[in-house]
């Protein structure tokens, strides 16, 4: 699993739109014939789009990962330890999708845990808000236990106290390369204030009418 | 990575707090002892999680999905040539997916490219069941869906939107555990929320002013 951080953000000009244009046409031109047909049809939207898009929106979500606007995401593969899995499946379904902590914790959109290969190796794929290092700190700060009960199921765990864990993660993180958020400005707290103004207007136009 | 369909995860609602917990301790009685600790330590919350109704559901036919958002993950293997041109192609885009926003369903979507570019790791957060949203991929947006999904092993194409489910499904791996923040909130339901905030903004301003 090669790891490649890339995060362009140049501003584009005509020319360098009908380079990229180009470039997309040589890419496929040894594509199956489906999909030269799409990228005919879609050639269009594409170029448009690529001309109001003064920049890049990805960008770096510090250490490691990309963001898009205040969301970024985090995506590790990583070695059961032994014993783990069943450890880790047994935990997740007592818990049946009821993760208090990740609610304390208050930065975190969404995660998954999937197994793989036979149970020889797992997915944790997570959208949180802001940068890596202050969210792993928050982490470590706001539910270390429940951090250790899940993350000791993993070959090589140090432990969220450990000095060594962000190099832990670090090391079986792989950036996306693609990464896309519907509402990029929103953050959890954001979402958090709008649910609550989305009800007090609804009660308040009650009252009204 | 071989995909493992997985979804023998029914609920465990049979067993009391007092059983889940018993059995939390015998399957962590040979944890590392990080994990040990943690579990002593995290108590207090896992009793309360483990003592509230299951938030866990399907998806449909595959997946997990927590109130109206659901996960879809799928490693896809890359055909010759296909992993330079999807990473080319996203490249180019540039974090741009117009193609998302008008599906106007999906909450947020990563590209991972794994074990030396011979798979992508797609991983994405929808609302609903996996197949009305793959036939609204299908209907809205085929070409866009044609031009990336073309790069990889035996793909039938969007022109054939039953067999293009079948073959997603077929290398999608359901999650064992999956967390929403806002399980309640789909994406038109947070574009109508982030509108309503912005109009009671401008409101306050012009009381305020």
């Amino acid at each position: 699993m090669a790891t490649q951080t890339q995060s362009a953000t140049e501003p584009k000009s005509d020319a360098a739109v009908e380079q990229t244009i180009q470039k997309l046409r040589k890419l496929y031109a040894d594509a199956p014939e489906m999909a030269k047909v799409a990228l005919e049809h879609v050639l269009p939207a594409l170029t448009s789009q690529a001309l109001e898009a003064q920049a890049s929106q990805t960008e770096s979500a510090g250490r490691i990962g990309i963001r898009l606007g205040s969301v970024s995401e985090l995506t590790v593969i990583a070695p059961f330890a032994p014993g783990g899995a069943e450890r880790l499946r047994t935990i997740l379904r007592l818990l049946n999708g009821n993760f208090s902590g990740g609610q304390k914790v208050g930065t975190l959109h969404d995660m998954r845990f999937v197994f793989l290969d036979n149970d020889t190796k797992f997915l944790f794929a997570t959208a949180y808000d802001g940068a890596w290092d202050p969210y792993i700190d928050d982490f470590a700060t706001k539910i270390p236990d429940e951090m250790d009960v899940v993350f000791s199921a993993f070959e090589g765990w140090p432990g969220i106290h450990s000095p060594d864990v962000k190099d832990w993660i670090v090391k079986h993180q792989i950036p996306a390369e693609g990464w896309y958020v519907a509402h990029p400005d929103l953050t959890v707290a954001e979402s958090g204030r709008l649910k609550r103004v989305g009800k007090a207007v609804e009660e308040f136009l009650d009252q009204v009418s | 990575m071989p995909t493992q369909t997985a979804t023998e995860n029914r609920p465990q609602q049979s067993l009391t707090v007092d059983e889940k917990l018993q059995k939390l301790r015998e399957l962590y009685a040979d944890a590392p002892e990080v994990g040990k600790a943690a579990l002593q330590n995290g108590l207090p919350m896992l009793t309360k999680e483990l003592a509230a109704p299951s938030a866990a559901q399907t998806a449909g036919r595959i997946g997990a999905r927590q109130g109206k958002v659901s996960e879809l993950t799928v490693f896809l293997p890359f055909v010759k040539g296909g992993a330079k041109r999807l990473r080319g192609f996203l490249q180019l885009l540039e974090g741009n997916f117009r193609a998302a926003d008008a599906v106007g369903t999906v909450h947020d979507m990563r590209f991972v490219f794994v074990d030396n570019d011979t798979k992508l790791l797609f991983a994405t957060a929808y609302d609903g069941d996996f197949d009305p949203y793959i036939a609204d991929f299908a209907a809205k947006i085929p070409n866009a869906m044609d031009l990336w999904l073309c790069n990889f092993e035996g793909y039938p194409g969007m022109r054939n939107p039953a067999a293009a489910a079948d073959w997603i499904a077929n290398h999608q791996i359901a999650a064992e555990a999956w967390y929403v923040n806002s399980p309640d909130l789909t994406a038109a339901e947070t574009r109508k929320l982030e509108r309503v905030g912005k109009a009671v903004d401008e409101l306050l301003d012009k009381i305020g002013g």
